[in-house]
């Protein structure tokens, strides 16, 4: 047992069971119970893992695309106005190149690290 | 022996986030033995049963991973579980082994094993000795047992057996103090101040 709080530590000496049991300890402190396939064992005792099917991805693709087409279908004028607004908005304040070039670097490494984030987990 | 590369926390990390199952077979390698030898202790030598519970304490420290604070070691969290698993399996078969543990106890005073006056020599009176614990050891009761287990086998402080045992320090410390006086009548032979084998 470890010093902290030792059952009877000063007395311990002078008590014999204290001293077969800490004798019992030691004995077996030693002995490396040999693995004998028994990690295998737990291994193949664990819970089967998660595995996403294979046709999700392609399948959530597919779904977003639909709601996309169907957007574009159900509003129609909606992407050419915000277009033009856009167009506006933007032909009101010169920009440097400067900043066009900030935001787009800004744009694609929102992309890319979202696209690499989505199939580093997937 | 040199030291492990990788940590039992880097290990566990990369169970957590990663899910990664060749990091935790390694953690089950490093703990099986310690593992395996405290249920055995526990079950008082029963190595399929405490092969069985050990199984079962990986598989719940699997599950249970994430919850895993990293407030104590994670082979204390280990000896938690399986403590746990054995006081659980006892209870479910608690009159069944109650009424086991009368006719063993019934049967062991009939048998004929070395007695301990009987001048067979250290080896021989060494491993009586073992046995007289091992049968000693039957008579506590299950959370006496743990607590025996826990402070003397597994080495842990009275802090450390409270945690594994999820009771109050102070009730470890009543619980080891009962034990010993229940081992020490057991044993009574061999208190050197009745005369026998230890002197």
């Amino acid at each position: 047992m470890s010093d902290f709080g030792t059952p009877g530590s000063s007395a311990a000496t002078a008590d014999w069971l204290d001293r077969v049991l800490a004798d019992d300890a030691r004995d077996h402190a030693g002995d490396y119970i040999p693995d004998d396939g028994f990690t295998a064992r737990v291994m193949t005792a664990l819970p089967a893992p998660i595995v996403a099917p294979a046709w999700r991805k392609p399948a959530v693709t597919a779904l977003w695309g639909i709601a996309a087409v169907g957007l574009a279908f159900a509003l129609p004028g909606a992407a050419v106005d915000v277009a033009r607004e856009a167009f506006k908005l933007f032909s009101a304040r010169p920009f440097a190149l400067s900043e066009i070039a900030a935001v787009l670097a800004v744009a694609g490494l929102g992309t890319w690290s979202t696209a690499y984030y989505a199939w580093r987990r997937s | 022996m040199s030291a492990p590369q990788v940590t039992d926390a880097q290990l566990i990390a990369r169970c957590v986030v990663g899910d990664d199952r060749h990091a935790f077979a390694e953690l089950v390698k490093r703990n099986q033995s310690a593992v395996r030898a405290c249920l055995r202790k526990l079950t008082t030598g029963d190595a399929a049963l405490a092969d069985d519970l050990a199984q079962e304490t990986f598989v719940l420290a699997w599950r249970n991973l994430k919850s895993f604070r990293q407030d104590a070691k994670f082979s204390t969290w280990l000896y938690r579980i399986a403590t746990n698993c054995w006081l659980m399996h006892a209870r479910k078969r608690k009159e069944e082994l109650l009424g086991d543990r009368d006719d063993a106890i019934a049967d062991e005073d009939n048998d004929d094993m070395p007695h301990l006056n009987e001048s067979t020599g250290d080896h021989a009176r060494s491993s009586s000795l073992k046995l007289d614990l091992e049968r000693a050891m039957r008579v506590l009761s299950e959370p006496e047992r743990a607590a025996i287990v826990q402070c003397y086998h597994n080495d842990l402080s009275h802090e450390e057996a409270a945690y594994v045992l999820g009771i109050p320090v102070g009730t470890v410390k009543t619980h080891v103090l009962r034990a010993k006086q229940k081992l020490k009548l057991a044993m009574a032979a061999w208190d050197p101040q009745e005369g026998t084998a230890i002197q």
